[in-house]
């Protein structure tokens, strides 16, 4: 490439000019995410699939700040999605909340656990997928024993008649685009950099003056955020919270298959990997509703056999001059 | 009380015993092929299924089921290694991708079985004779006496095979290093079909046992199984059989007697919280003897 061997001020107009179509397609990208969705209940389309998909770009992306920028594979993600839709239920339920004023509480409740989590931070590999597997155990069980009066026991609690779909979808959306924005700014902040140094290799990014325990715990309370509002709002939608849904452990390998089939470490991957396979999911489970488990399992070794970069992640290695363009 | 502690002990020690072949088998697949399995538990169910359909189709007793098990399992295995294995070596990152693929042939298995046996629980319908035996002030039921037997009897043979045999050493040279164990001669590739091979017979056989041991199975129990798996492989050292065998039996005792004194649905939590424990206090096992990479 010349600009390597010119001077500076090529390189600077090349690398503004590049930073132009990088935002340009991340402005096209979420201009036509946030046009599409606004018009879905205008037109009366499919509410609740279009829901679920926003859902799913969610909670991928969040996923992805946690494997795809730290290096941690979360296997207990549903911990943070179970715990918000439990605190907005019981919020709602036993104190009186609006819904939307309890949405934000739930978010904090994710972090907390995110912070309660922390300590795992330390493991690496094998070790910390477990462990978070284990401690997603732990709250489901935790939460399934506490008093009925809290939690409503094993049949869960219903949130009486505030379900309004429309507006929960709308604030579904807003949530998405806050996510998309979120980890927008981070790819390109000192933070997401800090953060993919360190997963690369933590002692170089410690001896640059990283504060490796602090960045790591960053990228990690943001990746319990999001899926603990997701919790809420499909709470909200829904209107009833009980133990088995909302620590399903399949609600995690969703999340994970989504995130790693568009390709973790970058923007779009995840928002790709989820409208690839949630549509894809939809028009399986039409067609053979008992097959369905069975096609997922079977989809997910092919993608990691086949294409275990993902879609974004292996179209990237083929091109990797379109690195700097595609966000 | 008394009584009832000294039951929790025996059913801890008899539960054990199936947690550390689970555990045994687990970790000998992560020491030498580095693949999480977390499919293992359906493998466990499937050999509960086995047992079942033995029983209820062609009237074999579960003891026949044994071998038949070990026998099948040990082919499947054979066979999923090479369909699934070679390929995945190839990824950046084997290791979590192992766990993520595992993960989809655990999903696939259960449907399977769903598909197959339906979502009802399940439980083998033949009884011993005499049904319970008098230990002591405790009654045991046969079944879970003759199980016991079992599982130290594999146990037994499989530390026999790992210590004193060729193909055992090779194992656990492979554990300790891989890359070493390829100059001396030994073929990898061959060698990693056969353990995955002898981890699954070892699965297929525990689930014989989960079918007389415990009341009921269905096929999304396997991911139970996994995970108390996990729990024991992680307790006794990540590729450490032997910490596998001590730390199984550990988690049984403290299940069962945690039932004594706990409400039944709070003795999982015991588990985790000794996994969490465990993983934060002293992350090589209770030996503190990790598997060399």
């Amino acid at each position: 490439m010349p600009a390597d061997s010119g001077g500076t001020a090529p390189r600077s107009a090349e690398r503004a000019s590049a930073e132009r179509i990088y935002f340009t397609l991340a402005a096209l990208i979420g201009g036509v995410i946030g046009v599409y969705f606004l018009v879905v209940p205008v037109f009366d389309l499919n509410i609740a699939f279009h829901f679920y998909l926003m859902l799913w770009i969610t909670m991928a992306s969040a996923f992805n700040v946690a494997a795809g920028f730290s290096g941690y594979m979360p296997f207990g993600f549903v911990a943070f999605y179970g715990v918000g839709a439990f605190a907005t239920a019981i919020l709602v339920k036993s104190l009186g909340f609006p819904v939307l004023l309890a949405l934000p509480f739930s978010g904090a409740a994710g972090v907390l656990l995110g912070l309660l989590f922390a300590p795992t931070l330390r493991l690496s590999g094998i070790y910390f997928a477990i462990v978070s597997l284990a401690l997603a155990g732990i709250c489901r069980l935790v939460i399934s024993n506490m008093p009925e009066e809290i939690t409503g026991g094993s049949f869960g609690l219903q949130l009486g008649s505030r379900a309004q779909p429309v507006h929960s979808f709308y604030v579904m959306m807003a949530v998405m685009l806050m996510a998309l924005g979120v980890i927008l700014w981070l790819s390109r902040s000192r933070l997401g950099k800090a953060l993919r140094a360190v997963r690369d290799d933590a002692e170089a990014a410690d001896m640059m003056g990283v504060n490796v325990t602090r960045v790591r715990l960053y990228g990690w309370l943001i990746a319990a955020f999001f899926p603990a509002v997701c919790g809420g709002i499909e709470a909200w939608y829904t209107n009833v919270v009980d133990t088995e849904t909302a620590f399903n452990t399949l609600t995690t390998a969703k999340t994970v298959i989504y995130a790693v089939a568009g390709g973790l470490g970058t923007v779009t991957g995840p928002i790709v990997g989820s409208v690839v396979m949630v549509w894809l999911d939809e028009l399986i489970w039409r067609q053979f509703p008992l097959l369905n488990l069975l096609i997922l399992g079977v989809a997910t070794v092919m993608l990691v056999l086949f294409l275990p970069r993902g879609i974004v992640g292996t179209l990237l290695r083929r091109r990797p001059e379109w690195r700097r363009y595609v966000p | 009380m008394e009584t009832l502690v000294l039951n929790g002990l025996v059913n801890g020690l008899i539960v054990g015993g199936i947690y550390a072949l689970i555990g045994m088998s687990l970790t000998l697949l992560y020491g030498v092929l580095r693949v999480v399995n977390f499919a293992h538990g359906e493998f466990v169910i499937g050999g509960s299924f086995l047992a079942y359909a033995l029983f209820s189709h062609l009237g074999l007793a579960p003891l026949f089921a044994l071998p038949v098990a070990a026998a099948s399992f040990f082919a499947l295995g054979w066979g999923a290694y090479y369909l699934l294995l070679p390929r995945l070596q190839k990824s950046d990152d084997p290791e979590i991708m192992s766990f993520l693929m595992m993960y989809g042939v655990s999903l696939a298995l259960a449907a399977a079985m769903l598909l197959m046996f339906d979502a009802d629980s399940r439980s083998i319908d033949y009884s011993f004779q005499p049904i319970s035996m008098k230990i002591g002030p405790i009654y045991v039921s046969t079944a879970r006496i003759v199980t016991f037997g079992v599982t130290i009897a594999i146990s037994a043979a499989l530390t026999w095979f790992l210590f004193r045999t060729l193909p055992g050493k090779a194992l656990r040279a492979a554990i300790m290093n891989r890359e070493a164990i390829q100059i001396v001669g030994v073929d990898l590739v061959k060698l990693s079909a056969f353990a995955f091979a002898l981890a699954s017979a070892i699965a297929g056989v525990t689930g014989v046992l989960v079918a007389l041991v415990f009341p009921a199975f269905n096929p999304f129990s396997g991911a139970e199984y996994s995970i108390i798996g996990f729990i024991v492989v992680v307790l006794g050292g990540l590729g450490n059989p032997v910490g596998a065998l001590i730390a199984g039996v550990i988690y049984g005792l403290a299940e069962q007697l945690a039932t004594v004194f706990l409400p039944q649905a709070m003795a999982p939590i015991i588990g985790f919280g000794l996994l969490v424990a465990v993983i934060l206090i002293r992350p090589t096992g209770i030996l503190g003897w990790r598997a060399q990479r």
